[in-house]
């Protein structure tokens, strides 16, 4: 049954992908969503079984690497954290292969594009599944591969094949940090096997590594590498960029990509770390900072952003934020908890997203859009639900993993808990704010579509809809079901030894018995956010646009995304530029680069350049090249080494 | 100290010489230097006791490859003033490098010294020279122990050969050849044919 | 009258056998020689390539007792393994060459028995255990691949690329010979065995270093390692296809594992001088490799880089030093093997209106002509970027492995980094293939054997992941030969 679970749909991806032409369209659809649907009842039989019951368990299939010590197999580990995330990926991954049934419909690649989905699915499963970190590395690339084929889905469009190199090219840098972390973990502890390690972790607790002669505590080091593969899966701050831009793709993939499940892979990974994170306590404070500040910075972007789904986008990137510094504050619990209710709502704001889109004949502007509830009511209502959680309004399933990662940061009592406490509070007001200008803006007030876009706006078909309905159960229900076994009394058993937390770090236990106001101050603050943005778009409608003209400076920080891009351009790309004309030889430039994500291929382009002049095609000039060579090395020699 | 004076004599046309093949403007000369400058090696080789070296280096390059040289310089047309134009611009950089790899060839030489072990290790294929001649010796090291580096030269020297055709070799359509094999092998019968020819009509 | 035995020569069975074989060919070449009718000394090429394949198999193994010529030939699981890949990769070549020979009209039997004896010195190569038989290896492989370059006599390009290379070589090979004599003279002897012993690395003479860093150089050159790579672009894209094929593949493998034997038998003793070279050769190759690839039109020129590149990382290995550095690099080059040769074959079945093209614009659309084409050509690219599951993915993996091991923390940062850049140039050809649009569509009927090839070669480079135990464990065995004696 647990082979099925994974392995299901990679068969319905191998059938649809190469047989799709024989299948046709609907044979394509039908195979991957069946399988998709088997493989998520199985999925949640398996968390009984596994979560509720408590039999976790590993199940090998067959020994894969063997070279000295590096030892592997495949194997699929199945725990509690294991089993949440699987029915999390095949529940939204089911939803979102039903739906693209509707929305794909006028497409001409259906086939390749349901292959691509259950590829996906298949890889985020063996990620979530992996009992080593290689394997984890496999999955984790999987799924860098599969974005980066659906991103890039609709190539007809420039700005999609941007958007998809960049994707992949920011994720490179984020793996490269997740490489290194696992060369060094074989490293210190002679394993890549997640069990092995964590035993050994207590021991290893102590040792140091000496590199470019400074010494440094070996788990952190590793911990801040494997943190930084996180950041890029996770599009935290300084790796975000390519987020948004990831938009571009057809909405069902941001809905499950880039919303419920790939970007969250890093959340899985820092809590399947967990054992590696508690010992140290550098590597914890540096994920409340990035998640906390990546919370506050995403959310402000979200108030002022037009596109439709880019709103979402920069709120998906502020949620991360929020389980991020959970997780940096040992609240794991609290963070997975978030990472469930949030798929399921965020999978159902896109797909709400994209019914709408769906009805506006694929127009993505919110200024293009307005008073369309009464043409698309259930949509209409499905985003309402979708809002409700996302702004954390008393008991929809936001509220509860809201409410109790704000309280786990408040009960660390240090004073980085309180910085991500207080940089939440203030996100989860600007949450609300921008989710009802979302809706405000999209549904009400007067329409500003062409009249003859809002003679076709029409409600979604059936196929559509019930994905939509299904994930809306999730969103109001999830929180109320699962806070007991997750983060309450039940937590204990539920959770078993997926994942540790050390004595004196249980900040989900204290959270419990934090101050009355700490509890209300969310609620709050959320209900403070709809009014504001209830009377700026609603009631006042000019009033937006006297307080952009107020605050100019502050808006248009924010309407370019805190200038990020420019940024990278300033501080990568310019000086690599300056520094490749002086030193191109050395490799300065390409190491920026490397850096640079968005520099990468202007850079390189240049130094290419200058490095085809060399190139120039005498037989003397290169006889000449290889002499200096030979010069230089012996010279080098003797001067460093003095014979 | 006469073979000392000899060496240094020998060693010096030598050095001298070589410098010469490189600066000399006409390249005839060049190569005239190149022959001398081999012929004081063999020279050098001579002093050394190595009679048979010196012997091949005469026949073999002074009578063979520049002999050689000497006809290709003299056939080609190369206008050597143009190959030089280069020569200027990069002598700077060209001396710095020879410059520096000079001194620091020269500081590694100055460290040189024989081991004991060196020179067992050293004389250890060789015959003991009093036992045999010289042609003796390189003959038979040549075909026992050095016997799979003497079968990959002579492949080494066919694939030269077979290169050599590969890429002059030109077949030209419509050349008249002497084939003495056919010749030889011509019978009349099956070139001539008798025909009765009627008086009045043509064949 | 002294008596003298027959040395020892069963184990180089292979290679005797090849050099009768070429010469039985080549005889047969000139006596059956009608306008272009070379197939059958190509097919007789092939055919003694596997047969030589299968002798060093049986017979190349480690031999007990008495060495193998007066111990100047080594044999043993090392050189097994390195010459098995070098037999496939240079029958593969010459399989590939042939309709492309016949199309353009310049089948020479020459060229296979060129490429056959050129082979021959790649094995002697391997086999080395002597400085004077490495010497001659590497000449008797350099002179061949010097006429194949230039075996389109009639093409400007061919004769410019094969002088250039000449020329250069000629450089290399001075090197080589000044590197051996410094070599013998402070050590007194050029068998590998008796230097292993006389340097160990307790008051090495200073020329013995110099005279190594130009034995690397030499080296450096075949493996068109930086800053000795300047021939390799114009080399690759002037010659014909299938030559470039044959010399991205099994030259490469030939010198990389003659290096990787060199430094680690009679040199180990100097670990700690020659690693450092060494690693700037690697770090300079794989930057270079990366950057430079990235403004290439041509599909070959962007092929000569990326071997650079991969040179470089398979340098990595050979700097870490140690067991599971040499275990890393044997594996590199088999999966590199694969790679390679998939990708000429893609490249070799580009053709419009029946000319063979060689542009990077000219695999637009590619996805929608040939499917199937543009999928191995996809995952070769992929391979070769290094993205996991493929076969690249692991072939980089061990040699930072080994890197790491051995302590080299900042040429294992460099290589990922480099990979990481390198990665850009691969992903550029997949977005041709897949997301432009093609201006005239390529010719759609391919070859069957560039289908078996593409066929067999993508397969291999995606499951690798899954069996990596043949290659793997034979490559362990081989790298522990290298240590035990």
């Amino acid at each position: 049954m647990l082979y099925a679970i994974v392995f299901l749909p990679l068969l319905g991806a191998l059938i649809a992908g190469f047989f799709g032409r024989l299948l046709g369209d609907r044979g394509a659809q039908v195979v991957t969503c069946g399988f998709m649907l088997v493989s998520m009842v199985l999925g949640w039989i398996a968390f009984q079984d596994v979560a509720l019951a408590g039999n976790a368990r590993t199940v090998e299939l067959f020994t894969w690497l063997s070279s000295g010590d590096l030892q592997a197999s495949w194997a699929l580990k199945f725990d509690t954290l294991t089993a949440v995330m699987v029915i999390v990926v095949t529940t939204v991954s089911a939803m979102v292969h039903v739906y693209s049934i509707g929305y794909m419909s006028h497409d001409h690649s259906i086939p390749r594009f349901m292959a691509y989905l259950s590829f996906f699915t298949f890889a985020m499963l063996m990620l979530v599944t992996a009992d080593n970190l290689i394997q984890m590395f496999f999955g984790w690339e999987g799924v860098g591969v599969a974005s980066y084929l659906l991103i890039g889905f609709w190539f007809h469009k420039p700005t999609a094949n941007a958007a998809a190199i960049k994707a992949f090219l920011v994720n490179r840098v984020g793996d490269f940090g997740f490489a290194l972390g696992i060369f060094g973990t074989f490293l210190l502890f002679d394993t890549i096997h997640l069990d092995t390690i964590f035993q050994m972790v207590a021991s290893k607790q102590n040792v140091s590594i000496s590199f470019l002669g400074g010494e440094f505590h070996a788990l952190t080091v590793l911990c801040l590498l494997l943190f930084i593969g996180a950041m890029g899966k996770s599009a935290q701050l300084g790796l975000h960029t390519w987020l948004p831009d990831a938009m571009e793709g057809p909405t069902p993939v941001s809905a499950l990509i880039h919303a419920a499940t790939m970007v969250t892979a890093g959340v899985f990974m820092v809590a399947r770390l967990s054992p590696m994170m508690e010992y140290s306590e550098t590597a914890l404070a540096v994920i409340t900072i990035v998640g906390a500040a990546t919370a506050f910075f995403a959310a402000t972007i979200g108030m002022t952003q037009t596109d439709i789904k880019r709103v979402i986008a920069y709120s998906t990137c502020s949620q991360l934020g929020y389980m991020f510094f959970a997780l940096g504050v040992s609240a794991y619990s609290a963070a997975i908890f978030h990472l469930m209710t949030h798929a399921f709502f965020k999978a159902l704001l896109f797909l709400g997203a994209g019914s709408v889109i769906h009805a506006m004949s694929d127009e993505q502007d919110m200024r293009k859009m307005g008073g369309i509830y009464r043409k698309i009511p259930f949509t209409y209502a499905m985003m309402w639900i979708g809002s409700l959680a996302l702004a954390g309004v008393p008991f929809f399933a936001g509220f509860y993993s809201k409410d109790m990662i704000l309280e786990a940061a408040y009960a660390a009592q240090s004073n980085l808990g309180y910085f991500a406490f207080w940089m939440g509070i203030a996100a989860a007001l600007m949450t609300a704010f921008y989710s009802w200008r979302l809706l405000i803006v999209t549904f009400h007030g007067s329409p500003r579509a062409s009249a003859e876009v809002m003679s076709h706006v029409h409600e979604s078909p059936l196929v559509m809809t019930i994905p939509l309905l299904v994930l809306a159960v999730g969103a109001v229900f999830a929180g109320w079901l699962g806070y007991n076994t997750f983060v309450g009394d039940g937590m204990d058993a539920f959770w078993g030894s997926a994942i540790l937390v050390l004595e004196g770090h249980n900040t989900v236990k204290a959270a419990h018995h934090v101050p009355t106001w700490v509890k209300l101050l969310p609620i709050f603050v959320g209900i403070a956010g709809i009014a504001l943005a209830y009377w700026i778009y609603m009631l006042r409608p000019g009033t937006a646009d006297k307080i952009v003209a107020a605050f100019r400076p502050v808006c248009s920080f924010f309407l370019n995304k805190w200038y990020f891009d420019e940024l990278y351009d300033w501080l990568f790309v310019r000086p690599a530029l300056r520094l490749g004309r002086i030193f191109w030889k050395t490799g300065d430039g390409d190491i920026i680069d490397g850096y640079g994500p968005d520099g990468v291929s202007a850079a390189a382009r240049f130094l290419a350049g200058r490095a085809a002049v060399l190139q120039s095609g005498y037989v003397y000039h290169y006889a000449f090249a290889m002499l200096i060579g030979v010069v230089v090395i012996l010279s080098w020699y003797l001067i460093f080494h003095g014979g | 100290m006469i073979q000392a004076l000899v060496f240094y004599l020998f060693a010096t046309v030598t050095v001298l010489s070589a410098v010469m093949v490189v600066t000399s403007r006409n390249p005839v000369h060049s190569v005239l230097f190149l022959i001398l400058a081999f012929f004081n090696a063999a020279a050098l080789f001579l002093l050394m006791g190595a009679e048979f070296i010196a012997m091949m280096l005469v026949v073999v390059y002074v009578g063979a490859v520049a002999v050689l040289f000497l006809f290709v310089v003299m056939m080609l047309d190369i206008n050597f003033t143009a190959l030089r134009q280069g020569f200027q611009t990069y002598l700077p950089i060209g001396l710095l490098i020879g410059v520096v790899l000079f001194v620091e060839i020269l500081i590694s030489l100055g460290a040189w010294s024989i081991g004991p072990e060196m020179i067992a290790a050293a004389s250890a294929p060789t015959p003991a020279p009093a036992d045999v001649s010289n042609t003796k010796a390189i003959g038979k090291l040549l075909y026992t122990q050095y016997v799979l580096l003497f079968q990959i030269s002579g492949l080494i020297l066919l694939v030269a050969m077979i290169g050599a055709i590969v890429l002059t070799l030109r077949q030209r359509p419509g050349v008249l050849r002497q084939t003495i094999s056919e010749q030889v092998s011509r019978r009349p019968a099956d070139v001539v044919s008798l025909v009765d020819v009627n008086k009045g009509e043509g064949v | 009258m002294m008596t003298t035995t027959l040395p020892v020569m069963m184990p180089a069975m292979a290679e005797i056998f090849l050099a009768a074989a070429g010469m039985a060919l080549l005889m047969y070449g000139v006596f059956t020689q009608r306008d272009g009718q070379s197939e059958g000394t190509a097919w007789g090429t092939i055919v003694a390539m596997l047969v030589a394949a299968g002798l060093v198999i049986i017979y190349g193994g480690p031999v007990a007792g008495e060495p193998a010529f007066y111990g100047q030939f080594a044999t043993g699981h090392f050189t097994q393994f390195a010459k098995v890949l070098i037999l496939v990769g240079a029958a593969v070549a010459v399989w590939m060459s042939v309709r492309y020979m016949r199309a353009e009209s310049s089948n020479r039997f020459e060229f296979p028995v060129l490429v056959l004896f050129a082979t021959i010195g790649m094995l002697v190569m391997v086999s080395a255990n002597d400085l004077i038989a490495l010497y001659m290896g590497i000449e008797l492989q350099s002179l061949s691949l010097y006429v194949i370059a230039s075996i389109r006599r009639d093409s400007l390009r061919a004769t410019e690329a094969g002088l250039k290379y000449f020329v250069l070589g000629a450089v290399s090979s001075g090197m080589l010979l000044y590197a051996c004599s410094l070599i013998y003279g402070f050590s007194g002897t050029t068998q590998f065995a008796g230097l292993a012993t006389v340097l160990t690395g307790e008051a090495t003479p200073l020329g013995l270093i110099v005279g190594l860093v130009f034995l690397i150089s030499g080296l450096a050159f075949k493996i068109s390692a930086v800053p000795f790579h300047m021939w390799t672009p114009d080399v690759y894209e002037g010659a014909p296809t299938p030559v470039t094929a044959l010399f991205a593949v099994a030259p490469k493998i030939a010198a990389v594992c003659l290096i990787l034997r060199t430094m680690m038998g009679p040199f180990g003793g100097l670990i700690a001088d020659w690693q450092q070279v060494i690693t700037l050769i690697s770090i300079a190759s794989m930057v270079l490799g990366a950057i430079a690839a990235i403004q290439q039109t041509n599909l070959k020129r962007l092929m000569a880089y990326s071997s650079i590149g991969h040179m470089g990382f398979a340098l990595v290995g050979v700097a870490a030093g140690n067991q599971a550095g040499a275990q890393a690099v044997l594996i590199y080059m088999a999966i590199y093997l694969f790679m390679n040769v998939g990708t000429f074959a893609v490249i070799l079945s580009m053709r419009k209106e029946g000319r063979y093209v060689e542009n990077i614009a000219d695999l637009a659309g590619l996805n929608k002509s040939h499917p199937l084409m543009a999928l191995a050509m996809l995952i070769f690219m992929f391979s070769m970027a290094g993205i996991p599951p493929l076969a690249g993915f692991f072939s980089k993996w061990y040699v930072f492995f080994a890197a790491i091991e051995a302590g080299l923390f900042g040429l294992a940062v460099i290589g990922v980094l480099a990979s990481v850049v390198g990665a850009f140039y691969y992903i550029r050809i997949i977005k041709v293939m897949y997301f432009d649009e093609a201006e005239a569509p390529l010719d759609s009927k391919i070859s069957r054997e560039m289908r078996i090839i593409m066929g067999f070669t993508a397969v291999v480079s995606l499951l690798f992941f899954i069996l990596p135990a043949p290659v793997v464990d034979q490559a362990a065995a081989a790298a522990q030969t290298l240590f035990t004696n």
